[in-house]
């Protein structure tokens, strides 16, 4: 099925800022490259451009977030080795 | 007066450990992020379940991909049945939205296109998830900076088509019908009144900023870090009004934290805000002749 053609060609969008850039400069061909079709070559030329600008640098952040360690797993484990009345 | 039992809690943050800890008596229940825990040793899921004895707990998942067209991963699936049967939470919930595809993990939650094909692909995603976790999840909208491309639905009429194909039920995020709202050009209350509100079971309430945009103005960011807008209350009175069930209301916080005591008057405006909807819900409708 296409959409999970299209998904992956967003998902590229999202993470690769190659792939943005030769997109904005030509939509249409680039969506027929990644197999999409005549359709979804069609909606994806009236791109929110600006939207996709902003989702891809918040991404960016998010993923840059995930590769610190979690202080939420540390705390749990230091928590399940004390010993305090109400809580254990 | 409100003869539902509308609660109020609080994500379950370590920073917050301490304060949520000295407030249990304040707080209703805690919702955990379940993916935190998908690969943790026994000793920290033996704490989590500590917790939840303390406190109703409900869990939340971010990395399903339950709207995704692709199949969700089974080995995700089976590490959120595993922490269920762990932890016995009362319900749990994940994201409509799609986060990996084509072999690439976006790092965060993305709308999908919304159109009747992602209904049907969100709808069997949830059958599958809920023949492996063995309850359906609530299922959250999302705050998207971006306007879905290849979208052929509004985004009510999209989440509506999944509930009811999925017949699953909704967790609303106020704070994202609000950013989605103001970014994308329609009214958030509006939008809550075209959700269906038998399935509206529970709410998240946050805060976030306005980010400046390439073209000079301004797009609402759901960041988490920020105090919740009185907006995002007017919405949880107007939810309140038209749920017909319960409601679970959850703060989330996931940095810059404020004191707990700040925290604490949150939840109780968030109390006051259900109260009044409740109200409104009691009194009876004037017919015009």
């Amino acid at each position: 099925m296409s959409s999970t053609r299209l998904e992956a060609f967003l998902a590229r969008l999202y993470v690769e800022s190659d792939a943005r850039a030769n997109f904005k400069a030509n939509p249409r061909a680039e969506a027929k490259k990644a197999g999409l079709s005549d359709e979804q070559c069609t909606a994806l030329e009236n791109f929110d451009w600006i939207g996709l600008e902003m989702a891809a640098r918040s991404f960016a952040q998010k993923r840059q977030l995930k590769r610190r360690p979690s202080w939420f797993a540390a705390f749990l484990l230091r928590l399940s080795r004390l010993r305090f009345p109400r809580f254990l | 007066m409100n003869n539902l039992t509308d609660r109020v809690g609080l994500g379950w943050r370590p920073d917050l450990a301490a304060g949520i800890l000295e407030h249990l008596d304040g707080i209703d229940l805690l919702e955990v992020i379940a993916d935190d825990f998908f690969s943790a040793p026994s000793r920290q899921i033996r704490a989590l379940k500590t917790l939840a004895a303390q406190i109703p707990v409900v869990l939340h998942g971010v990395s399903l991909g339950l709207a995704s067209a692709s199949l969700v991963v089974t080995k995700r699936l089976d590490q959120m049945a595993r922490l269920m049967a762990e932890v016995r939470p009362e319900f749990w919930s994940e994201h409509l939205a799609f986060v990996r595809a084509g072999g690439i993990e976006i790092g965060h939650l993305a709308a999908p296109p919304r159109c009747s094909a992602t209904v049907d692909a969100a709808a069997a995603n949830l059958h599958r998830a809920q023949a492996a976790v063995g309850a359906k999840p609530l299922v959250e909208n999302i705050a998207t900076l971006i306007d879905p491309p290849a979208s052929t639905l509004s985004e009510s009429d999209w989440i509506a088509g999944i509930l009811s194909s999925s017949n699953c039920g909704l967790l609303l995020d106020l704070h994202n019908v609000l950013a989605n709202g103001l970014n994308h050009g329609y009214d958030p209350c509006e939008f809550v009144r075209q959700i269906p509100p038998e399935r509206i079971a529970a709410i998240h309430i946050a805060g976030g900023k306005f980010i400046p945009a390439p073209d000079g103005r301004q797009r609402l960011l759901d960041d988490h870090l920020h105090d919740v807008p009185d907006p995002v209350f007017d919405l949880l009175e107007e939810t309140a009004a038209r749920a017909s069930g319960p409601l679970t209301v959850i703060l989330e916080r996931d940095g810059d934290y404020p004191s707990m005591d700040s925290l604490l008057a949150e939840i109780a405006q968030a109390r006051r805000a259900l109260a009044t909807g409740r109200e409104r819900r009691m009194q009876p409708v004037e017919v015009v002749a």
